[in-house]
């Protein structure tokens, strides 16, 4: 007799409650260990030494005087890190190669940004290893340089790598240029739907480069002992990636180094690969000791992935009934120094909200003089949705429809094809859009300079290899461990979730993050795909754990185990021997594990599937000032088909941070750049994150519908929420002083120039 | 009876690099290996490639590719771009 | 070149210990005397993370050498708790979700302590003001202010 595996049937107990967190005490109390909180005697600290120039090539570096300073253990350069083959592996979107990946961590020929580093000391003492890297003397040819996007596609650029050849494009170009690749995608036939068009809106935007902004710089401790064994402890949102990476990066073998995941202060996709963790750990080879490095806030700002500043042009055609015809666009997203930027996911998702028959997206990588792009939240797609529906809203102004009415009559439904092929297979999008346009204060009344926008987006949400095990201790508590860090409160849906099949209470549940060594293997945190894929994994290690004691229970009142059932947190006989023995708690049939057969524990590996793609849709009432140019935001409606919220009020708070970084992105933030290739603005004063005074409350509307292919119904929430505020606040904006602003971000100084030009 | 064959769909760049522009198949296979083998008999190297480095939507929905992966008779199969997040 | 030996008080406690001329009150705390529950964020004064109490003033502890608590009285995050006994500021932040990954809650909470010592009663705006100079990237700070009104609130016996 099987357990009922899924859950949606049933009146959930706790499921949807908004339970402490189980880490929660640690860190308000301040004693939670983040990577740069770790020490171990005889430690050293480590430092990198970083280019002062956009591009230009190495000539010789000459660590002799650092290497002579007192209390200097060990001096790194890419010397000391073996060379990588050149071949891109993996996924073709996120393609790694390592030839690159070796050359971010440590510069070998060349510096190709500001901020790159190009060696590394360790030291007794901070001040020393400061002092030490001033004494390395590099010897730089400078070089012209090129950072912005456009103009890095100019066939005059200056190249950053002198080989690179478009991939993407047949016959390949002869002439190499700074485009690593081109994709497109299509479907349809274009030509006749722009031809059926009533009416075709055209427009070309541009965005600039924002960072994660986590306010935790990386950081980490590592160990290398003698016998080639090495432990690291950082903040990461996989620590199986900084294995992976590290490993490979250094020439070890991959289980010779065990990875601890430390409490990690916000990650947002820029903590899915290394920087420090390698260069400790060659640190440590080096010199015999352990080595702890924590970057700069500056290090951070110049050194570590923002994501893509973008060019795009936009082209819809619609029907005056408000039938969307066909729909275009080009995207043009910064690589920064090497190839890998998320221009992919931008042309997959940027029009995957609708059902549009005939739609091509046109995408080109482009390297340019800036620190490597890497993943922020929903990569590549909140960027091709500022363009993308800042368009829409232009359409549906031009044929005179309400813009949230424009986007229900042309939603993608199950059975609605998207550009990259696959037909969607999920409900949810309608649903969230009518959800929205039924908040009291969509119709509410605006005043002077006042204006409400709305837009929408998608992401994929993933799926993907995840490991679980959950033990009985000898009172009845279970622990349950997997290898997923917990950017942002996963633990606690991973105990609800346990607590729930299980039948127990949810302070029950210990959950824990595992190290590489004590956990299978389990892909990052990212994505939006722990409280689905690691979520499915303790779940089912729960039912094997359920089998076990139902076999237990069977065992001691020596019947059948068909006879059996497990309910409420007990075992219970059934079937024919139904009422013939008290139920068997949990507690209880621990307390009799040895006799019964021993210790009780599973564990569940798999490479979960069938994830919901997450749909979000957000409305905004902004206030602009006219003799500043300051946007106010008065109001900030999200909704977001969340499947099922697991703990209700982390599901409200991914949202509610989501929007805010949206907002952020989309009126202030920008990396901006003087004219020798250097940030100026690489520190919180001047690259300006929304701070409490900056935002009203932001109001949520969780719209549950269940993914089937989950017990519990869940679907991914961390990430579709960042896609649509920029350009709901544009929308906004332009409705309310009748200027459409195509840049980002919206500051003051670009609106108040709009206003005058009048445009 | 005959089994109706699984529709399988390449994306254009797929296509491109390595089926010679053909985009679309219709292969007999109980599991997704089977589809991948029949591929690879045809294009070879192209299932070390399907492995590694693409996920697959059947019938909409999305799955990392695994060998035992159901495929049901007349299915519609897409390979496509392994996901990243952030 | 010699250290300096400074003596202070530290949540409540005699403290003493030797620093260079150039150490933070933050590297002090951090690396000299073990408590990492002040983060550093930014080494500017511009995140808050750091946020301890000086002689009862809220400041930044990246911003004020070591030598400085010569006779001074500093509160950090450790010391908020008595003993298992919670503040009502913590168990809030706890109760309502304010914190996802935590590292800016230490200053959160120092901060708003601050506040609520000099302003009992306050009103949403003056909390998004005054806690203005803490950065929080993972919440969108809707939750935080709501658990700073609502523990005011207990502390007010209302």
């Amino acid at each position: 007799m099987d357990t009922a595996t899924n859950y949606s049937e049933k009146k959930l107990k706790i499921i949807g409650t908004s339970p402490v967190r189980p880490d929660g005490v640690p860190k308000v109390t301040g004693l939670a260990q983040y990577g740069a909180d770790f020490s171990l005697p005889g430690m050293l600290w480590g430092k990198i030494l970083r280019s002062p120039h956009a591009h230009a090539r190495i000539r010789s570096i000459d660590t002799s005087k650092a290497l002579a300073l007192r209390g200097v253990k060990a001096v790194l350069t890419s010397a000391d890190l073996p060379e990588q083959k050149f071949e891109y592996v993996g996924p073709e979107r996120i393609a790694v190669n390592f030839w690159h990946m070796t050359r971010n961590i440590m510069a070998r020929e060349k510096v190709l940004y500001e901020g790159h580093a190009v060696a590394a000391v360790a030291a007794t003492t901070s001040a020393i290893a400061e002092e030490a890297l001033r004494l390395i003397e590099v010897d730089y040819e400078v070089l012209p340089h090129v950072i912005d996007v456009d103009q890095a596609m100019q066939p005059d650029a200056p190249l950053l790598f002198e080989d690179m050849i478009t991939r993407g494009i047949v016959p390949a170009p002869k002439q190499a240029s700074n485009i690593s690749k081109r994709v497109e995608f299509k479907i349809g036939d274009l030509e006749a739907g722009f031809a059926a068009a009533d009416e075709i809106v055209e427009a070309s935007f541009k965005t600039a480069a924002v960072h994660q902004g986590y306010i935790e710089p990386q950081a980490c401790l590592a160990r290398f002992d003698a016998d080639g064994q090495g432990e690291v402890w950082s903040s990461s949102q996989g620590h199986f990636i900084v294995r992976t990476f590290t490993t490979r990066l250094l020439g070890m073998k991959t289980g010779d180094l065990r990875c601890h995941a430390a409490e990690i202060g916000g990650a947002f996709g820029g903590k899915t690969v290394v920087y420090v963790e390698p260069v400790a750990v060659a640190l440590s080879r080096k010199s015999g000791h352990p080595v702890k490095i924590m970057m700069s806030r500056e290090d951070v700002f110049k050194a570590t992935g923002p994501t893509s500043g973008a060019s795009m042009t936009i082209k819809i055609g619609v029907k005056r009934d408000g039938k969307i015809v066909a729909a275009e666009g080009l995207f043009k997203y910064q690589a920064g120094a090497f190839p890998g930027s998320p221009v992919m996911n931008g042309c997959m998702c940027g029009f995957a909200p609708y059902d549009i028959a005939n739609v091509r997206t046109v995408g080109y990588d482009v390297v340019c003089n800036r620190p490597k792009s890497v993943a922020y939240r929903a990569p590549g797609s909140p960027i091709s949705a500022f363009a993308v529906e800042s368009t829409i809203d232009m359409a549906a102004s031009k044929i005179g429809m309400d813009p949230l009415q424009f986007r229900l009559m042309n939603a993608a439904k199950p059975g609605t094809p998207t550009v990259y092929g696959p037909k969607l297979a999920h409900h949810g999008f309608s649903e969230t859009i009518e959800a929205l346009m039924q908040h009291p204060a969509y119709k509410a009344p605006l005043g002077k300079n006042q204006g409400r926008g709305s837009a929408c987006g998608y992401w994929f949400n993933g799926g993907g290899e995840s490991s679980a095990t959950v033990h009985v201790n000898e009172d009845g508590s279970v622990v349950v461990a997997t290898g997923s860090p917990d950017i942002g409160g996963s633990r606690a849906s991973m105990a609800l979730m346990a607590a729930e099949t299980l039948g127990i209470d949810y302070d029950k549940v210990r959950p824990i993050i595992a190290d590489t060594n004590s956990i299978g293997y389990t892909q990052g945190t990212g994505g939006s795909r722990v409280t689905y894929a690691t979520g499915l994994a303790v779940i089912n290690a729960c039912n094997k754990v359920i089998a076990v004691l139902r076999a237990r229970a069977a065992l001691i009142w020596n019947i059948d185990v068909e006879d059996v059932i497990w309910e409420d947190g007990s075992a219970r006989p059934a079937g024919k021997r139904a009422g013939e023995f008290e139920p068997l708690p949990l507690k209880a049939i621990a307390a009799k594990r040895s006799v019964t057969g021993g210790p009780i524990s599973a564990s569940e590996s798999l490479n979960a599937g069938g994830q919901a793609p997450g749909f979000a849709v957000q409305f905004c009432d902004v206030e602009v000032d006219p003799e500043t140019g300051h946007v106010k935001i008065l109001r900030f409606v999200a909704a977001q088909d969340v499947g099922r919220a697991i703990h209700r009020a982390y599901v409200e708070g991914q949202i509610q941070g989501g929007v805010v970084q949206g907002i952020g992105w989309a009126l202030n933030e920008e990396y901006i750049y003087d004219q020798a290739g250097h940030l100026s603005n690489a520190g919180f004063l001047d690259y300006r994150i929304p701070v409490a005074s900056d935002v009203p409350m932001i109001d949520t509307i969780l719209v549950e519908v269940p993914n089937p292919n989950h017990p519990f119904g869940v679907k991914g929430v961390a990430e579709a929420n960042i896609v649509p505020p920029m350009a709901a606040i544009a929308n906004a904006i332009n409705n309310a002083i009748g200027r459409r602003m195509t840049e980002l971000p919206m500051s003051p100084p670009k609106v108040l120039a709009a206003l005058d030009a009048g445009n | 009876m005959a089994r109706k064959p699984a529709h399988v769909v390449f994306t254009n760049s797929f296509s491109t690099d390595y089926t010679g522009g053909v985009k679309e198949f219709d292969i007999e296979a109980t599991t997704l290996r089977g589809v991948i083998k029949a591929l690879d008999e045809r294009y070879p190297g192209l299932g070390e490639y399907l492995e590694e480095e693409t996920t697959v939507a059947i019938d909409g929905e999305l799955f990392e590719v695994g060998y035992s992966q159901p495929v049901r008779p007349g299915c519609e199969i897409f390979f496509i771009p392994k996901i990243e997040g952030g | 070149m010699a250290k300096h030996h400074v003596t202070a008080t530290l949540n409540g406690n005699d403290v003493e210990f030797l620093c260079e001329t150039h150490q933070t009150l933050l590297d002090v705390l951090r690396d000299d005397l073990h408590l990492t529950g002040s983060k550093e964020g930014c080494g500017s004064g511009d995140c808050g993370a750091c946020s301890v109490t000086l002689d009862g003033r809220l400041i930044c502890a990246c911003l004020m050498l070591g030598v400085e608590a010569q006779g001074k009285s500093i509160e950090t995050i450790e010391g908020m708790a008595v003993g298992d006994k919670l503040h009502p500021l913590q168990r809030k932040f706890l109760e309502h979700a304010a914190l996802q990954c935590g590292i800016c809650t230490p200053g959160f909470l120092i901060a708003s302590r601050s506040l609520l010592e000099r302003n009992p009663d306050p009103t949403e705006e003056e909390v998004r003001f005054w806690l203005a100079g803490n950065l929080c990237r993972c919440t969108g700070y809707h939750k935080i202010v709501e658990a700073v009104l609502d523990a005011a609130r207990e502390m007010r016996g209302a």
